[in-house]
């Protein structure tokens, strides 16, 4: 080690990530943002710390040793571990991960990828999001969706190293260390990368399906939105507006305003965005015009097309977008609904009484 | 499991005299008879239609021809794939229904296959298929009113009496070879509605409005209303009961004369209708005027006259409205689905069918054999003109083939009305269902006609029923009202019902139609989204819960009740007797 920064792989840039390498270098959240920054998806500036990075931080800080002396117990007990010995084990890993200094090279790495995003962004020590994002994760299992940290509004380089080894530590939470427990998979086998992003100023947020969630239905695109960022929607604190637009000729079929009394909003004073009481005057009010609701349905429908197989997305609306723009796509994943059964393309009356009439089961809404 | 209902008394004795001869009729799968022992495992429910109870000759007639010929022979030619049609079973004189379920897989997709070339094939031709069977039946229907049967032989009744219950089982198998395929076609459709999100409340709408045969009555019946009015009569009809009007009408003199001559007039055009479904024992119109003239009493209570033009252009318009509405929300591909559909029932309307056909058949098809039946017994010295319709069909033909009417077969006839009386007085206390209960039905009568759906096969099997205040049933006509509940057995009784006040009943058919411009909401026991309440209730905009299985038992005449036509619930706010006790309050609340 000199001393001097080079490219060591430690870091990749979601503009600048080689095709077929995105994931493998980046995890699935930030490598999939890759791809569709390459499908030319708007997507926000930023870039990830590899898993090349972590692997080297456990290794060279000596945490492998550590962890693995930690888990060994548990994995021994053939009756598996109790709950509270999994959430002390939990405990003790993450505090390592806390308190365990990165190297003073990748220290100096990351600080200059976050210097040079502050740039990108014309802005002096950006907010952004620090996102986990595990190999694995949001594949087709998607068990782990959900499971890892993320961490909005961090600014400033110290903030942003450690909320990047808070997210190497979230490898070890009790539910992802107890599912894998059970499945029998060793954490060396799904190493985490950490996507350090731009967060973008968000008026309104959501998430976006390329086919209905529940019945699956392939016809409609289903998006689910509210004021400020999106983690009120994905964590389920907020009783979202809930639309259906038809596919075929983007009309918007259903729009149904939520009372949504939970905001996901950015706190200056703390630095970093938390949920708040919704402001009286914006609860009820309608979050998304018809344009809008056009920008997110072309945005998921390109998407859907770019992978050939449906998605769901999480999108933002920022305070700057102008009536034409685009809507920036901060996460993407295959959607976990089973296909429905072929939809009828017309009416036929043989077949629809053999569904609802003779099926044994009763007339659907009796 | 499925629960089972012990037939337990029912499967005693029948009628005095019967024998299992008298119902030695062909049939296509199953034959009716008195409830027998092993017939609890089979599934039993009461059929609302013969609230009053059957005489012997309507009950064997109706269960043979209607039934086991009719829903039975239907079911095989359309054919239903997992159904061969209705049987039933008597009770005292009360109905029991029950489908007979095809249970062998290889059948069942066979039959499956044949549906599939015979639905389409009736879709395409329906109008032509019903056209062809009402014409046919009208032009049998003025063969009989081109008899006078005063003076047909007494030696040619017999003939008359056989060709008429031809004429009924005739009328029987166009019915139901137009009513399956309807109703699979009508069911398929809502389905496919329920599972595209479509407000299932709306589905009726969407095929509301057509003028029927039933509703042009209606409007004639209601311009004698306004002749009554403009004649100076209304005070005449407040004053008097119906069964007393003609009379009453008759010592007014002047211009009711000349109403009651056009009152005459018009009885020879609309009068051939009972007020009941098929059945032998009940009056038309003509013979009996006290619905006739109750109805124009109703009528005439009502401070304005209604507007039927404005009642037609306002079902249309929320017809246009709730197409609308159902359309926007369904993506372009589901649209071509529904389009298709609602063209299709649209061409094949059940609703409209289920209004028109009442007038050319239901409520007339067995007035030739009634009246035969009358003249005979005429002929025969008989006590009553009615005396006939105690008789078996074989007792009849040999009656009407010179049999002398006397002695034992007279005796037997005095023992059956006392019969029919004693089971008439039972009614209320029928179980809603017998037998083994299974969790939901597949037979499109049952379904749609009947209202047998998972949730009113759970309430009927409530040991509690009685002391239920909440009750939930289809949601068939929108509104919210609270009443006085008037809980009727039959139509006879319509004259209880005062206006605000709520009808409850097992069902409702056409004769109840004027009833509902007066009640405040309607409940029944049985009928589905088509029912006859639930169109009616939809089109006079009286909030309608139909199927909820046990209004009837659950509700005492006189509560106070809430009615929700819009979510399908009624609530019992207050029994009657509470209400008395609350009458005698000296702060004179109600």
């Amino acid at each position: 080690m000199t001393g001097v920064v080079v490219d060591s792989g430690s870091v990749v840039w979601v503009d600048a990530a080689e095709p077929g390498e995105a994931v493998a270098a980046a995890g699935s959240k930030i490598g999939r943002l890759a791809d569709l920054h390459r499908a030319g998806v708007e997507v926000p500036q930023g870039f990830a710390v590899t898993v090349d990075a972590y692997r080297r931080h456990c290794a060279d800080a000596g945490l492998d040793p550590r962890i693995d002396a930690i888990l060994a117990p548990l994995a021994a007990d053939p009756a598996g571990p109790s709950e509270a010995e999994v959430g002390t084990a939990s405990a003790a890993i993450r505090e390592l991960f806390v308190t365990t200094p990165m190297s003073d090279a990748l220290v100096a790495e990351i600080t200059e990828a976050y210097e040079e995003l502050c740039v990108r962004c014309v802005d002096v020590n950006v907010p952004t999001a620090v996102r986990s994002s595990a190999t694995g994760e949001d594949a087709a299992d998607a068990s782990f969706a959900g499971i890892f940290d993320t961490y909005l509004g961090v600014s400033g380089a110290p903030r942003v190293l450690d909320a990047v080894r808070a997210c190497w530590g979230s490898l070890f939470t009790a539910r992802a260390l107890a599912y894998r427990l059970r499945k029998g998979i060793s954490h060396h086998d799904m190493p985490i990368a950490v996507g350090v992003i731009e967060l973008i100023h968000a008026r309104a947020s959501g998430v976006a399906f390329s086919v209905h969630p529940v019945t699956g239905k392939p016809d409609r695109v289903v998006i689910e939105t509210s004021w400020g960022w999106g983690e009120a929607i994905v964590q389920g604190v907020v009783d979202p507006d809930h639309i259906e637009v038809g596919k075929t000729d983007g009309r918007v079929l259903r729009y149904d305003v939520a009372h949504k009394a939970i905001v996901s909003a950015f706190d200056f004073a703390d630095g970093r965005v938390t949920e708040v009481e919704m402001p009286a005057r914006l609860a009820d009010r309608r979050v998304l015009d018809d344009e809008q609701i056009g920008a997110v349905v072309e945005a998921v429908s390109a998407i859907e097309r770019h992978y050939g197989y449906p998605v769901d997305v999480e999108w933002v609306i920022s305070r700057h977008r102008r009536a034409g723009d685009g809507i920036c796509i901060v996460q993407s994943r295959p959607v976990t609904v089973t296909a429905q059964e072929q939809a009828p393309v017309a009416y036929d009356p043989v077949a629809l009484a053999q569904k609802y009439v003779f099926s044994g089961k009763p007339v659907p809404g009796r | 499991m499925a629960n089972v209902v012990p037939l337990g008394e029912y499967t005693g004795d029948w009628y005095p005299g019967y024998k299992p001869e008298h119902f030695d009729f062909p049939y296509v799968v199953d034959a009716p008879s008195p409830f027998k022992p092993g017939d609890e495992d089979a599934f039993w429910f009461l059929d609302f239609h013969w609230s009053r109870g059957l005489t012997p000759l309507a009950a064997t007639l109706w269960s043979a021809d209607g039934y086991c010929a009719g829903t039975q022979g239907a079911s095989e030619s359309l054919p239903l794939p997992p159904g061969r049609g209705v049987t039933c079973r008597f009770a005292g004189t009360h109905l029991y229904g029950s489908p007979i379920p095809e249970t062998d897989p290889r059948e069942i997709a066979a039959r499956a296959n044949r549906l599939g070339t015979n639905l389409p094939h009736f879709l395409q031709n329906y109008r032509s298929i019903w056209e062809a069977g009402r014409d046919e039946l009208e032009a049998t229907w003025d063969y009989f009113r081109g008899i006078d049967l005063a003076t047909v032989p007494t030696a040619e009744l017999g003939t008359l009496i056989r060709q008429a219950r031809r004429y009924h089982k005739r009328a029987m198998e166009i019915h139901f070879n137009v009513m399956y395929p309807m109703l699979v076609n009508f069911l398929g459709f809502y389905g496919s509605c329920a599972e595209m999100g479509i407000d299932t409340g709306l589905v009726g709408k969407f095929l509301q409005g057509e003028d029927t045969k039933i509703m042009e009555l209606d409007r004639e019946l209601y311009a004698l209303a306004v002749k009554a009015r403009q004649a100076g009569l209304s005070q005449v009809f407040a004053d008097n009961e119906p069964g007393r009007m003609r009379e009453a009408l008759s010592a007014h003199g002047g211009s009711a004369s000349q109403w009651l001559t056009d009152f005459d007039d018009w009885l020879q055009v609309w009068g051939h209708r009972t007020d009941a479904t098929c059945d032998v024992g009940v009056p038309s119109w003509i013979e009996d005027n006290t619905n006739a003239f109750g109805n124009i009493k109703t009528f005439l209570m009502k401070e304005t006259d209604h507007d039927f033009e404005a009642a037609a252009r306002n079902a249309l318009d929320e017809r246009d409205a709730a197409i609308d509405a159902a359309r926007s929300g369904l993506t372009r591909e589901e649209q071509a689905v529904f389009d298709g559909g609602l063209a299709a029932n649209q061409a094949a309307n059940f609703p409209w069918w289920q209004d028109d056909h009442n007038y050319y058949i239901d409520l007339k098809v067995m007035l030739p054999l009634r009246q035969a039946c009358q003249e005979l017994a005429d002929r025969v010295g008989a006590d009553r003109r009615d005396d006939m319709l105690y008789l078996f069909w074989p007792e009849l033909l040999d009656v009407a083939a010179g049999k002398p009417y006397g002695g034992e077969l007279r005796s037997l006839v005095t023992d059956r009305r006392q019969y029919f009386d004693h089971w008439h007085t039972r009614r209320s206390e029928m179980p809603k269902v017998l037998g083994t209960v299974p969790d939901s039905v597949e037979d499109p009568v049952l379904i749609e006609i009947f209202g047998i759906n998972p949730g009113s096969l759970r309430a009927v099997q409530n040991p509690d029923a009685a002391n239920e205040t909440t009750l939930t049933g289809v949601a068939a006509a929108r509104g919210i009202a609270t009443g006085v509940a008037r809980v009727l057995q039959s139509s006879d009784e319509l004259h209880r019902v005062a206006p605000g006040e709520i009808l409850v009943c097992e069902s409702t058919s056409p004769n109840w139609t004027p009833a509902f411009g007066k009640i405040a909401a309607a409940v029944c026991d049985g009928g589905g989204m088509l029912s006859h309440a639930a169109i009616v209730g939809r089109e006079y905009g009286v909030p309608t819960v139909t199927a909820v299985g046990i209004a009837t038992v659950a509700i005492g005449d006189g509560d106070k009740i809430e009615v929700d036509g819009t979510n399908g619930r009624v609530t019992i706010l207050k029994r009657a007797a509470e209400l008395a006790g609350a009458g005698q309050d000296t702060t004179g609340q109600p």
